[in-house]
């Protein structure tokens, strides 16, 4: 691990993927609740277009693309609401016009081709700067904070958009938001783990971890430990094996996954075996207003 | 003197009776609902003064649901307008009075999520953003799960449950943010006979508590003693507001337990627990439940 942190990139390297292990599955937990697991990805092939702007006229990308997903974020949200498009269709219309025009603007820009876009498809964690350094970590930040203020009331937005509607909740201002903060997190994860794979590590670890878990609250943080595990694993890894750190990442987290689902599925039967044979037949509560009576027991 | 003092006492204790001088809880306005230009509420106007217990009731499609969910905002207007506690809808902003309880078959999403962390979030409209859960909030948690009696299964996950549970922990949800205005849509779907004359006891309590409760149902069952009020629906117009309509038929019969069951695929169908005493019936534990 020392030997890790004497080359300058590898620091810079490392501290972005602690930042997207961290930030990636918070929001993804919101998304996965809320049956938009494939947001992330569709927002990824818009911000390919913002790249491509970004290269285009000399701005940073990471910049470009934080600007493009986030009204690829705002259009995928009207979209829904207005045209009465289901979520997964609006999110097509949003993955063609994305990939179409990141080449098309690729094609106009002198001395980039679409290798240049390479990079940012499927990750090059090993060349961020230290402006990348800084504009992430600013992201991460944001996305914080968001959690911070509206993590309550996305939790009742996700769970059931009724209820927060009948709760008074400004269902469409947090609609937008989970929305833009989705596509920042997705600029905070391109250069560690590509475009391409972005929503890998917004879903996978959030899935693994709720094989293991029954409240949303534990679900979030394991998911954060196992994204953490996956991104700094996967990054050392692919440094001493000499493997694509992208790639590196997201097969270990779907390892984790894979791991979990059998690990889960044996604490289900053991702890269905161990409830068949000490719990009681009928469960009493204290209160009594609504007792014993839980069909499909034997209760008399 | 005297005599004009003892008329404004009086005059204030019948405005408290009557409760004239409080808004009604909701009141509709000639509102109207269409999708896709079909009209589902055609001109609806009723008003349930504060502290009523009224019965929405009507056939499939009659658009008893659509105009609770008008009422709440969920379903926009076509035309006409919407009242909550005297405010227009649009300009109403004391949400923490309101508790809802959606019709669904599960209560979960797509994370797993404890019966706690489902009942707290109905909390969402009383607190301030940033904020911790004060004793108060807890306290009020700990009260609603006691009252549908799941403080036992609090930690559990509520995909665990049964959908008779699972409905319980959506009425406990409504409870926790203690809004003093219910509106519950068909809250006795997929609960067994016994579990709907709790929720009866329930409302009842809330009832005394002096809250407003507005529940869709399919019909009144084991809530008939709650109920003050019915309006009766269909086609999107109102055709009965009053008393509870009197059971025709085969409901009629003395001793008639009048119950529609809604399959809950976790729960044993409700009329095989018909017969309700003999106590030497046995019923057999359902493979494969909990």
């Amino acid at each position: 691990m020392i030997d890790l942190l004497q080359y300058e990139f590898m620091r810079r390297a490392l501290i972005a993927a602690v930042l997207v292990g961290l930030i990636t599955p918070v929001i993804g937990t919101y998304l996965v609740q809320r049956r938009l697991a494939l947001l992330g990805d569709g927002i990824g092939h818009v911000a390919l277009t913002g790249v491509a702007l970004g290269l285009l006229t000399g701005t940073s990308p990471l910049l470009t693309a934080a600007v493009v997903s986030m009204f690829g974020a705002i259009l995928i949200e009207v979209v829904r609401v207005r045209t009465r498009t289901s979520g997964d269709v609006a999110l097509a219309l949003l993955f063609y016009g994305g990939i179409a025009g990141g080449v098309l603007l690729i094609g106009l820009t002198p001395g980039a081709s679409n290798a240049t876009l390479t990079g940012f498809l499927f990750g090059s964690v090993s060349t961020v700067s230290e402006e990348d350094l800084w504009i992430v970590a600013l992201l991460a930040l944001g996305v914080a904070a968001v959690v911070a203020v509206f993590g309550r009331e996305l939790f009742v937005l996700c769970q059931d958009e009724e209820v927060a509607r009948a709760h008074g909740l400004p269902v469409r201002f947090l609609s937008v938001l989970l929305a833009v903060t989705a596509a920042l997190t997705v600029v905070i994860a391109m250069r560690v783990v590509g475009l391409l794979m972005v929503s890998a590590l917004m879903i996978v670890p959030v899935v693994a971890a709720q094989q293991l878990t029954r409240s949303f609250r534990v679900t979030m943080s394991l998911a954060v430990v196992i994204g953490l595990l996956s991104s700094l694993g996967g990054l050392s890894t692919a440094f001493y094996v000499d493997l694509a750190p992208g790639a590196t990442i997201v097969l270990l987290a779907l390892a984790v996954f894979v791991v979990a689902v059998g690990v889960g599925g044996a604490l289900r039967r053991a702890s269905g075996h161990r409830a068949a044979s000490t719990r009681p037949p009928v469960v009493t509560t204290a209160a009594g207003t609504m007792p014993e009576s839980d069909p499909g027991r034997v209760s008399r | 003197m005297t005599i004009i003092f003892v008329f404004v006492i009086m005059g204030t204790v019948y405005a408290q009776i009557r409760d004239e001088s409080v808004p009604p809880a909701f009141q509709a306005l000639d509102a109207r609902v269409s999708y896709d230009g079909v009209p589902v509420l055609d001109g609806v106007s009723v008003a349930i003064p504060a502290g009523e217990t009224v019965a929405v009731l009507g056939p499939n499609g009659s658009g008893k649901s659509t105009l609770m969910r008008a009422m709440l905002g969920i379903m926009p207007l076509a035309s006409g307008e919407i009242r909550v506690h005297g405010t227009p809808l649009s300009r109403f902003r004391d949400w923490r009075r309101i508790g809802y309880v959606p019709q669904r078959l599960t209560a979960g999403g797509a994370v797993p999520a404890t019966v706690r962390e489902i009942v707290a979030s109905g909390q969402v409209a009383a607190r301030r953003r940033l904020s911790l859960p004060t004793r108060a909030d807890r306290a009020a948690v700990d009260e609603a799960l006691a009252t549908v009696g799941l403080t036992d299964l609090a930690r559990a996950s509520v995909r665990e449950l049964s959908g008779g549970q699972q409905q319980r922990v959506l009425i406990a949800r409504a409870l926790a943010g203690r809004p003093d205005t219910f509106v519950m849509d068909e809250p006795m779907a997929g609960v067994d006979h016994e579990n709907q004359r709790a929720l009866a006891r329930t409302i009842t309590r809330l009832r005394d508590r002096g809250s407003t409760v507005v529940l869709v149902l399919h019909e009144l069952g084991p809530l008939e003693d709650v109920i003050e009020r019915s309006v009766v629906l269909e086609s999107g117009r109102i055709v009965h507001d009053g008393a509870p309509p009197a059971p025709t038929g085969e409901c009629a019969r003395p001793g008639h337990e009048h119950q529609h069951p809604h399959p809950d695929p976790n729960d044993p169908d409700p009329r095989a627990a018909e017969p309700p005493s003999p106590a030497d019936l046995m019923r057999l534990e359902v493979p494969g439940r909990d």
